[in-house]
Formats: structure tokens, sequence, C-alpha cells
């Protein structure tokens, strides 16, 4: 591209884009379903400080705070503001700048990193936690937890774990949650007579009731961060539990990997792109096919762009045992923020249970709290968050996602099932990656 | 599109030749006529053709969400909502965003009107040491893309205190826009190809160099001036990397900013956002149907006659 | 004779003599160039020494992690992905740029011509210019969709039998498909950029006075001919400009690459570009040192093919 049009061109990127812009067009953002109501309590009085041991006064602290994330607008960024609010009355003593930034976010955070100002506090996306931990920009919190009393036990081990460096130590608590499920078209798998299917087995016998002419049973993303719940489920694995080791060359991953093929080699699934749609909610809107696996962030797009379409969640199908994934979003202070305790005193009421609560309960996002409860029509995302292992690895990960990536397309296009090369192509990217 | 690929006049050649049209001793009439009016189909199928994009976006904003991602050329129902959203009802607000977007690209517009002539003319037309190296260092920076350079640019503006949250972080944006390459670039080559006549009746006139660039060459280069201005505002206005890095406050951010944070993944209100956007196409618009007259050949461009 | 009204104001008359007279015309050049030049040694070329400099290190978002010395380099060409990312960018810019340059230049000289409508042309042509180019690529992938208005169109005007004879299926996936996602992206820059290359033709074309075109009639030149003969000629430094920016354009590019393709490239890194791929190893790999070993060696590239093209455009200054 030109240098003219380049400048024209990096005009008001998104806003034709119906695609999502990250590769594979499946989106792993935190904060899912918007409640068709949206939020609009009012900013209600005070909750208590969270749990402090009596050495630490929250109130105590004074000063400015810089918050920041990627935008966020309608009824999320009426719930965030409605949550910043709550914490200005309870916390008067300390300033909150929020400053949102507007679009790539991990380039300005590139910038701000490297002029060793980032914001005090901000977002972190589990699958780049490994890569900001390993680069040091990140604030290590169990030291602080332990001085004040922040209780981390509540949080949901899948989703906690994505943000704990190789030290063992923890950079950032999520704010929220989303785990991949089962959405599926009611009216079909009612008219072909199934029940929504719980395992394996019953999985493919509704992939085969399911498709019918021209239509399929599944719409599936090639991609890793899709795939890799089904990996999962059949026992296989990316890495050792420590992450240190390269595991993913085994008989589980390859049946999975087998199975997962197979879909595309009979006709019973297509990936988004072939059905002529950016992600796999588009194609369930638009009833192309009768399920899909993706995350809460379904429901505000089925309410405001496909209203008429009736679906429901289900938890996905057991294999040899229950997974899934887990995405989420943590708020972390920066190794260089300048205003950190102030920071700390947001983060731990953001992510605390009282403003959790807030934030969560106008079903914009699932919380990533046990002592939270889910708002009404949650209940299947949030419970699979037990089983759901966190989407979040080493640093350089990318490299191992695109690896996969490219090796299914290519194993999809010449309407193979044969996983050998996806396999071999990952396990290369992951040594590499580990080599490093 | 047809080309000009037969020995005889076709539509296209007829279309391309300069007129006056009794020169050639052309084929019959009728026949002209025929293939003249097929050439202007198939060029109104082009136009049109290049105007889809645009019409699908006037047609979306008159359209409900989830009628917006159909395939639909009319709009069912036919509604303002997504009008009176996205004018209504976005935060930042829409005519904040269109000032804020309107200072920078005006800004920019300005600088390079300025140095781009200023500069463009020394190279082309003065003399003065290193002169082609340094040009060549101009072209140089087009070779630079913008995702090698962030960080330190960054840095730099950083140190002069211009990534900030008040006012002077317009100043972060505009400098990096100030003079781009690629403007420079045209004024010389516009310069360049200027009879040198002109410039040797102004010295023996007794001109010195800047009253002749101000009073002989620059009233001259009107094309690419127009050019310029066009080039530089439509860069500057829908520019969003930049804004991105340096605009540190909401109140400053400009539309392209504005419309992006508008958009989130899985709920975006399509026909609020086409509103905004046909929106902002329209002062890039009016700019070049503005400036279109330079563009006109029957204005004498000659210069020198006789 | 131009009407040149000149008054003594200037104070650089005749009276001073040659050396005086060399000495204002230099210093008058410096001056016209000094701020653009300051501009650029901070923006360019200091970034540029930033670059050069980083990339002999291992450099993380806090900054350096280890000196390697030339070791990116090393790794830089020993990567498949780079070289993949080099033959995509080679291969765009090789197709990319005729195209856009004919199909601007052709635009220009019909709209030069007086006809009816001529301004409606004008925006017409410039339309997809206009309107950012990330719009414009949505709406090219919308339209390229497997069942998209192109598939949808060609099926009900007949042309599907030609397809199926070259290989592609009904609803074929053009952006989907690691065969065709490059060549789509070139035919929707070429059709996005050939408005402002006709921008810029349609500049230089009012250079070209009316009296050659009327000389050339009285001989009895054809249409074709003066085109040719007269019109292509005389736009020689137009002819080196649009060449020159869109050989460095093509080789910058990004934004679409990213948009249909994602950051990985796909399909199968078959939009990878060079820019993608220094984006790719900042931000998503955080390896500053590494990616601007890769910006450095782009640079160079760059940097000599545009030397080879003033070659070639004879563009040395008319002195």
């Amino acid at each position: 591209m030109r240098q003219p049009i380049r400048a024209v061109a990096t005009a008001a990127v998104a806003i034709l884009i119906f695609s999502a812009c990250s590769s594979g067009a499946t989106p792993s953002p935190s904060g899912g379903g918007a409640s068709p109501s949206g939020v609009s309590t009012p900013v209600s009085a005070p909750a208590s400080a969270p749990a402090s041991t009596s050495a630490f006064d929250p109130q105590s602290i004074t000063g400015t705070v810089v918050l920041s994330g990627w935008q966020s607008t309608g009824a999320e960024g009426d719930a965030l503001n409605a949550t910043l609010d709550s914490f200005k009355t309870a916390y008067p003593n300390i300033t909150l700048d929020y400053q949102p930034i507007a679009t790539d976010y991990p380039t300005a955070m590139a910038a701000k990193f490297s002029s060793g100002e980032p914001p005090d506090l901000f977002y972190v996306d589990s699958s780049v936690a490994p890569d900001w931990i390993d680069q040091g920009v990140l604030q290590e919190l169990d030291t602080t937890a332990a001085a004040r009393g922040f209780d981390t036990s509540q949080f949901y081990p899948g989703y906690l774990d994505a943000f704990k460096g190789p030290d063992g130590k923890t950079y950032g608590y999520p704010k929220d949650g989303n785990t991949l499920g089962m959405a599926y078209n009611t009216d079909m798998l009612t008219a072909a007579g199934i029940q929504p299917p719980t395992n394996w087995t019953e999985l493919a016998a509704a992939a085969a009731k399911l498709t019918t002419g021209n239509q399929k049973a599944f719409c599936l993303s090639h991609t890793l961060d899709r795939a890799l719940a089904f990996i999962y489920q059949n026992g296989g694995s990316l890495f050792s539990d420590d992450k240190k080791t390269n595991t993913v060359d085994s008989p589980e991953t390859a049946e999975a990997i087998k199975t997962y093929l197979g879909f595309f080699q009979n006709g019973q699934a297509a990936r988004p792109a072939d059905l002529g749609d950016d992600w796999c909610g588009k194609a369930l809107g638009e009833k192309k096919v009768a399920m899909i696996f993706e995350g809460g962030w379904l429901d505000p797009f089925m309410t405001s762009s496909f209203p008429d379409t009736k679906y429901a969640w289900a938890e996905m199908p057991m294999g040899k045992e229950k997974a899934t994934l887990g995405f989420t979003v943590s708020y972390s202070i920066g190794a260089d923020s300048a205003n950190k305790d102030p920071a700390w005193v947001l983060l731990t009421y953001l992510t605390g249970p009282d403003g959790m609560k807030k934030w969560t309960e106008g079903g914009i996002a699932n919380p990533s709290r046990k002592d939270v409860a889910p708002a009404a029509g949650k209940e299947v995302l949030v419970q699979s968050a037990d089983f759901a292992k966190p989407w979040s690895f080493i640093p350089g990960f990318s490299k191992v996602s695109d690896a996969f990536n490219n090796a299914m397309t290519t194993q999809i296009e010449a309407k193979s099932d044969d996983p050998a090369p996806v396999v071999s192509a990952t396990s290369s990217a992951i040594d590499t990656a580990l080599g490093q | 599109m047809t080309g000009p690929a037969e020995p005889t006049v076709t539509a296209a050649e007829a279309i391309v030749a300069p007129s006056p049209p009794t020169t050639v001793g052309a084929a019959g009439d009728s026949g002209r006529k025929v293939r003249r009016t097929i050439g202007y189909a198939l060029l109104i199928g082009y136009a049109f053709l290049m105007l889809i994009p645009f019409l699908w976006q006037l047609i979306t904003s008159f359209k409900t969400n989830p009628d917006a991602l159909r395939l639909t050329v009319v709009p069912s129902p036919f509604t303002l909502q997504g009008w009176q959203t996205g004018f209504l009802t976005l935060d930042p607000s829409i005519p904040q965003l269109f000032l804020n977007s309107v200072i920078i690209a005006g800004a920019v517009t300005l600088t390079n009107l300025v140095l781009a002539s200023t500069a463009g003319y020394a190279f082309a037309r003065l003399r003065f040491p290193l002169r082609e190296f340094l040009f060549i260092a101009v072209l140089g920076t087009l070779m630079i893309p913008d995702q090698l350079r962030f960080v330190p640019v960054y840095l730099i503006e950083r140190q002069l205190g211009l990534i900030t949250r008040n006012p002077i972080n317009y100043v972060g944006v505009v400098l990096i826009l100030a003079v781009e390459a690629q403007q420079l670039f045209l004024m010389r080559q516009y310069f360049l190809s200027m009879p040198r006549d002109l410039e040797e009746a102004a010295k023996i006139d007794g001109a010195g160099h800047v009253t002749t660039f101000l009073r002989v060459m620059l009233p001259l280069a009107g094309p690419a001036l127009a050019a310029v201005s066009i080039l530089a505002f439509q860069g500057a206005w829908n520019g969003f990397f930049w804004p991105l890095l340096i605009l540190q406050s909401q109140d400053h951010w400009t539309l392209p900013l504005g419309l992006f944070s508008f958009r989130s993944e899985f709920r975006t209100d399509w026909p609020a956002l086409m509103s905004v956007t046909v929106a902002a196409i329209l002062p890039i618009l009016a700019m070049y149907v503005f400036f279109q007259k330079y563009f006109v050949q029957s204005v004498a461009s000659s210069g020198v006659k006789g | 004779m131009a009407a040149v009204t000149v008054g003594t104001s200037s104070g650089r008359s005749a009276g001073r003599g040659i050396r005086g007279e060399r000495r204002a015309e230099m210093l008058t050049g410096l001056a016209f160039v000094f701020i653009p030049l300051l501009l650029y040694v901070f923006l360019y070329f200091g970034a540029m020494v930033y670059a050069a400099y980083i990339s002999l290190w291992r450099w993380g978002l806090r900054g350096p992690r280890a000196f390697l010395g030339v070791h990116n380099y090393e790794q830089v060409f020993g990567d498949p992905i780079f070289w993949k990312a080099v033959t995509n960018t080679l291969y765009y810019v090789a197709v990319w740029v005729p195209l856009t340059m004919a199909l601007g230049l052709f635009l220009a000289v019909i709209v030069n011509q007086g006809l009816r409508g001529q301004t409606f042309f004008r925006a017409a042509f410039y339309f997809p210019t206009l309107a950012s180019s990330a719009a414009i690529t949505v709406v090219w992938i919308f339209l390229l969709q497997p069942d998209g208005l192109f598939n949808s169109a060609r099926a009900v005007a007949g042309l599907n039998p030609i397809f199926q004879a070259l290989g592609y299926t009904d609803n074929f996936n053009w952006l989907g498909s690691s065969r065709t996602a490059m060549n789509a992206i070139i035919l929707l820059n070429a059709w996005t950029t050939s408005g402002t290359v006709m921008l810029f033709y349609l500049t230089f074309l009012q250079q070209i006075s009316r009296d050659i075109y009327e000389a050339a009639a009285i001989d009895g030149a054809g249409a074709w001919q003066t085109f040719r003969r007269i019109t292509f000629p005389l736009l020689r430094p137009a002819h080196f400009f649009v060449a020159t920016l869109l050989v460095i354009g093509g080789f910058k590019l990004f934004d679409q690459a990213i948009i249909a393709g994602g950051r990985g490239g796909e399909p199968s890194n078959s939009l990878t570009t060079i820019v993608l791929f220094i984006y790719r190893s900042a931000i998503t790999d955080s390896e500053f040192g590494y990616a601007a070993a890769v910006g450095v060696v782009l640079f160079a590239i760059i940097f000599t093919l545009t030397l080879a093209q003033r070659r070639i455009f004879g563009e040395a200054p008319s002195w």
C-alpha cells in the first residue's frame, strides 16, 4: 500500500469490519454477553472494603490512578462506568483517571511500556499474559496480597492460573471470564428429534442427523483456540503441567484432531469462511448450522443482530473427560507504573466480590470468582469454568497457534483427516518456542 | 474496460483523443456515435462500481441493525434510527470528534502546502550543495514503514513534552504529518515539468529567487497545490495510526478513533456507525469537488505563449 | 510574455554579480529545505538509526535483553516465513504497480477530455480512495464470500463454465484460498488506489498545453498516436513519481493484509507481507530487535530498487 492510500487507508479501520480483526476470526475477548435490558442501575451505596488485615486500610491511600484498557461502548461501556462510579463513591480519596485506548491496544501498550510510563492499571488478555510476564512489564501481586490480606482463593483456577508466571507468582487478577460452551439452535434439534449431545458418541450421532442436504451440523473454526478444547477432552495436551515439556505428540491428541478433521471431511462441519461468515456466531444466527462452540460473547451479538434465532447453551460434550477452554482478561499493575498503591486499591475493588458483582450483574460479563453469582441465563457458561483450562501458555505461543492453524487449513482444504502433519507442525513450533 | 486495441477508431480512442473532434478524418458519424455511447455506458458502469461501497454504507445507515447484515438493497424497514443514534447518543460526541479532526487535518494541510511547495521548488530549481543526495534522503523517508519507527518517534515526542493530556498534544500529531515526503516529491516533480522560460523571464526582469517562487512559480502550480491539499487533508482526516499512539485524551480523539471505538466486536450498531462514516466522508468529498477546477484543462495552463 | 511584476523590493538585482547570485540561490535553497529536513532527521532517520542499533540486540518491551551482534540478521535470512513474506511482497509489487499505474493513467486521460458529466466521473473514480481502505476491504471481503455478490453474479451471468474450466468451483472462497487470496488483494488495491493515481496523472496532465494537442491534430495524428507519442512521453516526471511511490508503497503493504488475513497472514501465510511480518515480530512477539533487523533489510531492498528506478527513468534534474 502506498503512502497516500495508507494514510487514507488507516482510516476508521474497523468501522465496516464485520470480521473479528484477529486471526482465525474467532473472538476471545473478555466480557461476554449483555442482557437485552442493558445496565441502568444507579450507583448504589458503597459496599464494604475488601477484607483486610488490621494493618492495611485502603481508605488511607490517596492519589491518582490511571486506568486503561481497550475501549468498550454501549452496554459494556455503561456497565464499566457504573462500576467505576461505585468505586469512586467507595474510595473518595482516590482520583480515578480513565483513559481507554481506542484501537490496536497491543501497539499502544508497546509504546507505553517502551517509554517506561504505562498506565497504573490495565487489561491483560490471557493469551499475551505469558509474554508480558516474560518481558517483565507486569507487577507481581502475591507479596502485596499477603501483606494486605487480599483473598484470591475464590477465583476459578482456570482463570487465575492464566496470570501466573513460571515463577509461580501471580501477575494479574481475572476481571471476568468466559468459557466455551455449545450453543445450539433449539428448533433444529427439536425437528431432528435429538437432545443436545453430552459426549462424543452422541455428538457424532447428532452431527449425522443434523447434516441434511446443504445444511451442515456445525460451524467449526479450524483454529487452535477452539480445537484445543477437543484435544483436552480426549486427554491430549500441548504442554506438561509445568509448561516446560512438549506433550502434543500423543495418540490422544492425534485422535482428537482426527475426529475434528473428520467432521470437515464428511461434510458435517464447515469453517465460517466457507459459509460466507466471519465467525461461527453469524452462521448460527443465519440458521446455516445447528450447533457452534463459542463463549458468552455470543449473547449480545445474537440479541442485537439475530433476535429471531432461538438458541440455548449446553456444556461442551465430554470426551474421555470434561474440558473446555477459559478465556479471560486480567487487571494488572505495570512494573513501571507510577501509582501502584491507588492501583492496588482499584484492582482489589474491581476483582473483589463487590466490584465484580457490579460489573457482571447485568449479564455483560461472567464472573471469574466463585463467590459472585452469575446473571440469569449464564449458569452453564459459568459452571463450565470448573473444568476450564486457561488459554494461556508460554511466551511466543502465537507462533504455535499460527503453525497449528496453517496446518489445519491445509488438511481441511485437502479434505483429509490425517492428523500427523498438524501434530508435527505444532510440535516443531512448540519446540522452538520452548527453546527460547 | 475496453482498451484502444483495434487499429480503427474505437469508442475508447474516440474518448481518449483530445477534442476538437473535427480533426482526424473520422469514420462515419453514426458509427462513431454508437461507439461513443457504448464507451459512455461502460464508463458509467465502472463509475457505479466505484460508488458501490459508499452507496452500501449509505443504504445501511437507513436500516435496522439485524437488517444491516443482510445482502439487501432496500432497507426494510427504512429508519432514521441509525442517524439518530450516531449523532445524538455516541460518546465522545460526534461534533467533538469532527472538530478535532478538522483542527488536525486543517493544520496538516497548511503545513504541507507551505513546506512541500517551498522545499519542492528548492529541490527542483535551486542549486545548493548536496541537493541530489538530500533529495534521495527525502525519498528514503518513504521507505521506512510506520510499524518500524513508532517506538522511537513516541519516545522523542515524549521528550519534547508532547505526550500529554493538554491541547499541545495536537502538535504531536501534526508534527508527524507536517510535510510528507510524498507531497514534497509531487511538488518537485511538478516544478520540474514547468518550462524553464518562466524563471528565465523572471530573472531577466530582475527578480530574486524568493520573488520568482512566490510571484511566478507558485501561482502556476495550482493543480499540484490542489492535489497536495486534497491528499494531505485526506491523509490526516482518515489516519488513525498516529492519533492512536499520540493522542492521550478521549476529548482529543479524531473521527477514526471514535469510530473504531464505537465498534464493539459483538454488539456493533452498524446503522449508527454507517451514518457517521458517511458523514465523515463529506468534508473530503467537499474538498475534492472544490479543487476540481484545477484539474480542468480548459483553464490555460501553459504559462508562456509566444 | 508572462506578466511578471517585479519590484526592486527583492533587493537582489543584477548589481550583485554571479558569486552573490549563486550564494543567494544556495541560501534560499537551503532555507527552503531546512524545516522538512529537520523533521525528517528526527522522525525518520533518528528512527532508522535507532532501528539499526536495536537490531543488534535482543530487545524487549523494557529494553535490551542481550547483545546479539548480527545474530538477528542470520536468523532473519534463515527464517522461511521471512522468505515467504519477501516472495509475497515481491509478487504483489510486480503485479500491482503496473496494473494500478495503467488503470490510473487510463482514468486520468479519460477524465481530462472534457466529457459530459466529467465532474461526476472524476468524483466517482475517486470514491474508493475517499472511503477508508478498511471500509473498502470489508466490502470486498463481503462481495467475495462464497455466497457473496461476485459468485452469485457470475452464476447469473452464465460465466461459471469458464471459471470451472480454470479450476474454480461455483462457490469458490476467493479470499479463503491460499491460491487466490493475494490476487484478490491486488485487484482490491489496484481498484482503490486507481483514484489517487488518477489524481496524480491529472495533475501532471494539466502541464501539457493544449497547443501541442492542436498542433498534433493539425498534423493528422490519431488518438492513439497522440497518446503514445505526445502524452505518454511528456508525462515522464509523472511516471517516475507514480512508479516510485507505488513501488515503495507496495513494499509497505499492511492494512489489507491484516484485515483480510489476520495477524497470521492466513490462509497459510499467503497474505504475510514484510511489514506484517515486522508488526508481528514487534507487537505480537515483543521481539523489537528482530523486527528492526527485518526493517533494515526492507529499507535496503526498497532503497536499491528506488535508485535503480531512478536510473531507468533517467531521472536526473533537467539542468
